[in-house]
């Protein structure tokens, strides 16, 4: 949108001088994509065997299982992070001052480490204890992975739920106090189905994020997707190497990510735009001005 | 084992992976920093062909896992013969991970300058170039400071992904001490932790306070 103003309408100078440009530009595109053609070539990574390898049935089965793997990890940890990060927001605009307290504490802990840290110290906590007891480990890696999937996405989750409250206008609540309603219908009836619709993009962008990052589970050797591309590297009848493996991991991988993160900005343009279209319409009354959004959306035009 | 044999066996070890920690953190930031100005400058350019690779590079970074990235940049610059440390490898291919966010934030920061900004340039007769560097770029970096500090948060916590390409830094060694069972589980985590609050909180103070002393509320 403000491309057209930065750059204006072109004269013909600078039409040519874009058209001038785009030549040089594509040409050293095209250099560089050759270069690495060429390169890959020497080196004996575009056999056609090495590729067409990862399309034997063992191994595309080998790899749908990590992907299910994978899915199955973000699912139940997108879950329970809803369900808990929702408590931590409640708790955190209480007006109780313990609860609150706990909820800051545990946000501002978990949103802090990096992810893989929390992955294998819940892993090897668990460990830790199942070795004291001399027994089975108690979570394994699938709920390790889960666990700490869900003690960082919850504080995430949480201050997105926090931020859609607070962003609604103060006089929806204040009218629901005005008519007797309690704190507790206040909220469930009036504030949070105003505000969980207005949050609806950022909790799927999150999830997108969530996706990326089961892959993480691969430092505790959970079978997801990555792991299982790198073990589809070490087959002994297959010609597929190291890149083939992370080629196609990668490509699958992005699609996947691509496609929530697209699903996230629809429901966001559409929630952006419904207002001026529709005018008053189902929508009316829920004054939807901007999706909170996350920072990296596309900022406000 | 107590606290006094724990610091007397991994006080090395420790020092080492923080610095090497911090080291990743402030190398693979300065690239993004470059990277993110380098593609949003293509991304917003007349020219059809940058203005496309910008986006695919973007869309690759931002919707790949970072260590599905991390790996093909080990395997693939190896396979193009272009073979690396560890170090270096973890640092670029981190720096353009966070460079693609970098490219968004700076992108929704030029979106923010009100158009009349522009125009106002254009009328005074103002070149493209002239325009972004005089007018429109330091409106932008002024409004998007938050967002660029939650950037160094989360790439100074990305760093601990290094560790899978055997870069010994802060997550890598707790690794090393948690398969030492006599350290202690909750020991480990507890140093470790306090190793990442350490650096975190007061950078979080900082941007803040940048946020609050240069930002343009808009």
């Amino acid at each position: 949108m403000t491309a057209n103003v930065l750059i204006e309408e072109l004269g013909p100078r600078g039409k040519r001088r874009v058209r001038i440009g785009s030549g040089i530009a594509s040409v050293l595109i095209a250099l560089v994509v050759f270069w690495m053609y060429r390169r890959l070539d020497q080196n004996g990574q575009l056999e056609a065997g090495k590729w067409t390898d990862l399309f034997a049935s063992t191994t595309i089965d080998f790899l749908w299982q990590g992907l299910r793997a994978t899915i199955q990890a973000a699912v139940v940890a997108g879950v329970f992070a809803t369900i808990l990060g929702f408590a931590l927001a409640l708790m955190r605009l209480s007006s109780n001052r313990i609860s609150s307290t706990v909820a800051v504490a545990w946000v501002e802990l978990f949103r802090a480490l990096p992810l893989l840290l929390m992955i294998l110290g819940v892993f090897f906590i668990d460990t830790s204890i199942a070795r004291g007891r001399g027994g089975d480990a108690i979570l394994g890696t699938f709920w390790s992975v889960v666990v700490a999937l869900v003690l960082y996405n919850s504080a995430v989750l949480s201050e997105i739920f926090r931020a859609g409250v607070l962003s609604l206008d103060s006089g929806q609540s204040e009218a629901a106090k005005a008519i007797g309603m309690s704190y507790w219908q206040v909220m469930f009836l009036v504030v949070l189905p105003q505000a969980v619709r207005r949050m609806v993009p950022a909790i799927v962008a999150q999830m997108a994020t969530l996706t990326k990052d089961v892959s993480l589970g691969f430092v505790v050797s959970y079978a997801e997707f990555v792991r299982r591309g790198q073990g589809t590297a070490d087959f002994p009848d297959s010609r597929v190497g190291n890149l083939q493996a992370y080629v196609m991991v990668g490509v699958v991988y992005f699609m996947l990510i691509w496609a929530m993160a697209r699903f996230a900005s629809y429901l966001e343009t559409r929630q952006r735009i419904a207002p001026k279209t529709a005018g008053p319409g189902p929508g009316a009354g829920d004054d939807i001005e901007v999706g909170v959004g996350t920072t990296l959306g596309p900022g406000p035009a | 084992m107590n606290w006094s044999e724990f610091l007397d066996k991994y006080q090395d070890q420790l020092v080492e992976a923080t610095s090497t920690t911090l080291k990743l953190a402030a190398v693979s930031f300065a690239i993004a920093l470059v990277v993110g100005v380098i593609v949003v400058s293509f991304r917003v350019s007349p020219i059809p062909p940058l203005v496309k690779l910008a986006t695919w590079f973007v869309a690759f970074f931002r919707n790949t896992p970072l260590l599905v990235i991390f790996f093909l940049a080990l395997f693939g610059l190896g396979d193009l013969g272009l073979v690396y440390d560890f170090f270096p490898t973890a640092a670029v291919a981190l720096g353009c991970y966070t460079g693609a966010y970098m490219a968004e934030v700076l992108r929704s920061g030029i979106n923010a300058v009100p158009q009349g900004q522009a125009e106002a340039g254009r009328s005074i007769g103002l070149g493209f170039i002239q325009l972004m560097r005089l007018v429109v770029i330091p409106q932008a970096v002024r409004t998007v400071i938050g967002p660029i500090g939650n950037l160094f948060v989360a790439n100074f916590k990305n760093t601990a992904v290094a560790s899978t390409i055997s870069v010994v830094e802060a997550t890598a060694l707790s690794k090393r001490m948690f398969n030492d069972a006599a350290v202690g589980v909750w020991r480990v985590l507890f140093v470790i932790t306090v190793i990442y609050l350490l650096f975190l909180i007061p950078a979080g103070f900082v941007f803040r306070w940048l946020e609050s002393r240069y930002a343009i509320k808009r």
